[in-house]
């Protein structure tokens, strides 16, 4: 009976569990930062927003249509007054965590000038994206993103568009 | 007189009330009415307030989560925009 018990009560666990895909470990960030952003969403938090937005407005309804069998949606941004408050070390613990074959880097921006560093990540199962990382770094600003679930890059980047932001697509441009 | 009349009439006598009854039905006629609810309309008002309350929280958990998702969506889609525009730099 014991096992059985303690079956029952992993699975109970685990249903509760968050569904973020990796760890993010920046919580030492937040004292340096000037603004801070911690977004942490599983599944049901995700049904239950949705459920509020409005799918007259074009931005909630885009979001409305991404979020469906989606299971986690988990940010981490950081905003310093000044340089050089997070260190490699921060991004290498995660970039640590995304390894093949579950994740494969499918775009990596390194600019020296600027100091930045973009970098995504798909995660996939049997063929089938089952999530995303995003890890956006620049000199006076940190971003880690995990969306769980089979995410639609096209339809995530062309919500950039409707956030006031011009719309790249880089299939139609060389 | 038969037994049941002697019945009767012990039973119907005359009696003299109990010291005070008088001042005690004075005094009581002096206090105020209390109205006492009955007891379930009190628990159906409890009942009506929880479920209210209970609303209330869901909404604001619900458009809490709304911001939430905005938000990160916002992020999220801001920085993926951000990378194709880099990679078209680099293309170019």
């Amino acid at each position: 009976m014991k096992p059985f018990r303690a079956l029952v009560l992993a699975g109970c666990v685990a249903a509760l569990a968050n569904a973020q895909q990796f760890q993010f470990n920046l919580d030492h960030l937040a004292a340096k930062a000037s603004e801070t952003v911690d977004i942490s969403l599983n599944g049901s938090m995700l049904q239950l927003g949705a459920k509020f937005l409005d799918p007259k407005d074009p931005d909630q309804d885009k979001v409305k249509k991404l979020i469906g069998g989606l299971e986690g949606v988990y940010v981490k941004s950081f905003e310093f007054q000044k340089a050089g408050e997070w260190t490699p070390a921060d991004l290498e613990a995660i970039r640590k965590q995304l390894k093949a074959p579950e994740w494969s880097k499918i775009v990596g921006v390194k600019s020296t000038a600027e100091g930045e560093t973009d970098e995504i990540y798909l995660r996939s199962q049997n063929g089938k994206i089952t999530g995303v990382a995003i890890l956006a770094a620049e000199p006076k600003e940190l971003t880690v993103v995990n969306i769980a679930g089979p995410v639609d890059l096209d339809s995530l980047a062309e919500l950039g568009g409707h956030y006031h932001i011009p719309k790249v697509d880089v299939g139609k441009q060389k | 007189m038969d037994w049941l009349e002697q019945e009767l009439k012990a039973a119907l006598a005359r009696e003299d009330p109990p010291a005070d009854f008088a001042g005690r039905v004075m005094r009581r006629a002096e206090r105020p009415v209390v109205y006492q609810w009955p007891r379930w309309l009190a628990a159906a008002a409890a009942v009506v307030v929880l479920a209210g309350a209970g609303m209330g929280y869901r909404q604001y958990r619900g458009e809490m989560a709304k911001e939430q998702v905005m938000q990160a969506f916002k992020i999220a889609s801001v920085k993926v925009n951000r990378i194709q525009t880099h990679v078209l730099e680099v293309a170019r």
